[in-house]
This record gives structure tokens, C-alpha cells and sequence, in this order.
């Protein structure tokens, strides 16, 4: 660590002259370390998938005039000025999955107190839809490959699907899930 | 001295260092599930092993209670999906399978211990699901936080399951 930080001392000297006192080693002991840290960062980041890991320091000798101890970062941005691949898909999709659970939450008494068929088919479609954008997270976290991929979300869908059409199937010639859960809990 | 001066400048500069990172910041030409993508394909093509992570780290409540949360959803998804297949497939009423099973009964404990292990898993992934929302609005991150809503959502969960069992 000590001679990391003789060396860039040696280094930024060229570009603070007057920065021999205490408070100049501190802040380039910071630049060294926010440096260290960001490199750490990329490494354990990926494999969790988190979206911090997209900063990534380029090695120190680019051609940087103005600062040569100050690291160019790449970054993941897509603001309005950044004309191209900027698509709103997986955010309208996040957000559409939590109001989704809120309306589920809001389900769950209603069906208790107005067990109707309007009820009945509001749960089975919400319930069907919770569950398959829930388990497509599953599948995007567990599954890798293209291919692989794209069958376990057909084979989701199928799922979902038959899922959707029994439920339906249950609501109208059955006695329907309110009525259902109620009678389970009569006995 | 080196740690007491890092641990006090540490925050507010690297903030500032930051900001200055900022100024030569580059878009990239990859959509960040691209880059996700080339990250397994290049490794399971130069047949990497994985490090060990859930087999070394020391579990925590926070830990357990998120792999419950997934566990709870796909178990519970999957009493759904089994449901409606049953649905579809089987010749009888419902009406007449639940009195079929009521029939068998091994008496009424089994019953309110059904009742209790159905209940159970809907609770949780309910009051934890309730605990996501608030992350989500951003609020509870800090650690005893973190703590403190996991306790409640296990609280929540068991007295709600014995009080629907008891119904």
C-alpha cells in the first residue's frame, strides 16, 4: 500500500505541484482507494446481477491529458439525450408486477366479503397472471442460454395458460374460488 | 491512522471523486441483459466452476426469509396450477371430491392442521410480499430495519395461520 501510494504521489505530482500537505495525501489516498473499490465492484457484482456493476474503470494508461490520475468510467445510460437502444419495456414491466400484487392484496378481502363471479374471474386472472410473472423471474434468475431460455419461458406460458383455462373452467361450471375456499375452511 | 482517516473522509469524498469520475462517462453500445448474457455464455463455454456461495456463507434471517419468500410463491403457484389441472381433468364436482376427502378424515386435528399448513405459506408470502412493497417505495433498507419487519412478517404469519386454522 505504501508504495502505491509513493508512486502516485510521484505521479500526481505533475499535476498539483503545491500538493505536499496533509490534506493533498488524503485526497489522492482517496482517488487510489475509490479507484480499489470500483475495480472490486466489477468483479463480485456480475455474477449477482446487481445493475451497480455497470461503472467499469478503464486501465490507467488511455490517453486521459487533462487528469491522468482520474479513470475514464463506461456506463449503462439511457437518458433522452443518448439516442438508440433506450427501452422502457423492463421498467413498465416492474412496475406493472407491483401494482399487480397491490391489486391482489386488495383481492383477498373483497373475495371474503362479495364472493360473486366477478370476483371469482378477477382472482383467477390476477392470481394466474402473479404467479407467471412471478416464476419467470425464477426462470431468469436460474436458467442461462439462450435456448434453454426461451423453453422454459414457452414452458411457462403453456403452464400459465392451462392454469388460466382451469381456473375458468372451475369458475363457470364449478362452484367458483370463493365459494371453494369457503366451503374447504366450512368442515 | 490511515483507517481513522479513511473511515471519516471515506464517504463525502469518494462522493466528490464521483462526481468527477462522471465527467468522462461513456455510454455503451450493450444493453445490460447482453452483457448478462456474454458473462454465462463466455463462462460456461470455458467450463468455470462456480465458487462456492450458498454453501460457505453463513445464513442469516434475512437470507432464509427471502429463499422462503421465492419457495412459498413457487410452491403456491404451483398448488394453483395443479388445481386447475385437477379442474379440467377430473370427472366429479368439487363438492364431491372435498366430501370424498372429508370421508377418509383421520379426525378433526388432521383438519386444523390442513387448515394451518394451507394457510401458512398464503400468510407468509403475503405479509413478506407487504415487506417487499415497502422496500420497494424505498423505505426499511437500514439493517436493524431489515430485522425488525423480518420478525414481524414472522409473527404476523404464525398467528394468522393458527387463527385461520382455528376458523
Amino acid at each position: 500500500m505504501k508504495r502505491f501510494i509513493s508512486s502516485h504521489r510521484s505521479r500526481a505530482a505533475l499535476v498539483h505541484p503545491g500538493d505536499s500537505s496533509h490534506l493533498g495525501l488524503v485526497v489522492r489516498i482517496m482517488a487510489a482507494l475509490v479507484r480499489i473499490r470500483s475495480v472490486c465492484c466489477r468483479g463480485v457484482s456480475p455474477l449477482l446481477f446487481r445493475s451497480c456493476s455497470l461503472i467499469r474503470p478503464l486501465a490507467v494508461q488511455k490517453k486521459d491529458r487533462d487528469c491522468p490520475y482520474l479513470i475514464s468510467a463506461k456506463i449503462h445510460a439511457t437518458p433522452s439525450s443518448y439516442a438508440g437502444s433506450g427501452s422502457k419495456a423492463a421498467s413498465l414491466h416492474w412496475t406493472g408486477e407491483r401494482i399487480l400484487s397491490i391489486v391482489l392484496l386488495g383481492l383477498a378481502p373483497v373475495a371474503y366479503f362479495y364472493p360473486v363471479p366477478a370476483v371469482d374471474y378477477s382472482l383467477a386472472a390476477a392470481l394466474t397472471l402473479h404467479g407467471h410473472w412471478g416464476l419467470g423471474q425464477v426462470v431468469t434468475d436460474y436458467v442461462h442460454g439462450d435456448f434453454k431460455i426461451k423453453m422454459a419461458n414457452a414452458g411457462l406460458f403453456l403452464l400459465s395458460t392451462v392454469t388460466f383455462a382451469g381456473l375458468c373452467y372451475f369458475n363457470y361450471h364449478d362452484v367458483g374460488i370463493c365459494k371453494a375456499v369457503a366451503l374447504l375452511w366450512s368442515k | 491512522m490511515l483507517l481513522m482517516t479513511v473511515a471519516r473522509q471515506g464517504l463525502c469524498l469518494s462522493r466528490s471523486q464521483f462526481g468527477v469520475l462522471y465527467r468522462h462517462a461513456v455510454p455503451m453500445g450493450t444493453t445490460a441483459k447482453e452483457e448478462m448474457n456474454k458473462f454465462w455464455a463466455k463462462n460456461t463455454q470455458l467450463n468455470r466452476p462456480v465458487s462456492p456461495h450458498v454453501s460457505i456463507y453463513k445464513w442469516s434471517i434475512p437470507m432464509m426469509m427471502s429463499i422462503s419468500h421465492r419457495g412459498t410463491g413457487v410452491a403456491l403457484s404451483s398448488g394453483i396450477s395443479a388445481f386447475a389441472l385437477a379442474a379440467l381433468v377430473l370427472p366429479e364436482s368439487y363438492p364431491y371430491y372435498l366430501d370424498l376427502i372429508h370421508s377418509m378424515t383421520f379426525g378433526p386435528q388432521f383438519l386444523a392442521f390442513s387448515k394451518f399448513a394451507l394457510a401458512f405459506p398464503v400468510a407468509y408470502h403475503t405479509f413478506n410480499g407487504i415487506r417487499h412493497l415497502a422496500w420497494d417505495l424505498g423505505k426499511g433498507f437500514k439493517i436493524p430495519e431489515v430485522y425488525r419487519s423480518g420478525y414481524i412478517v414472522i409473527a404476523l404469519t404464525v398467528l394468522t395461520s393458527i387463527g385461520l386454522a382455528a376458523m
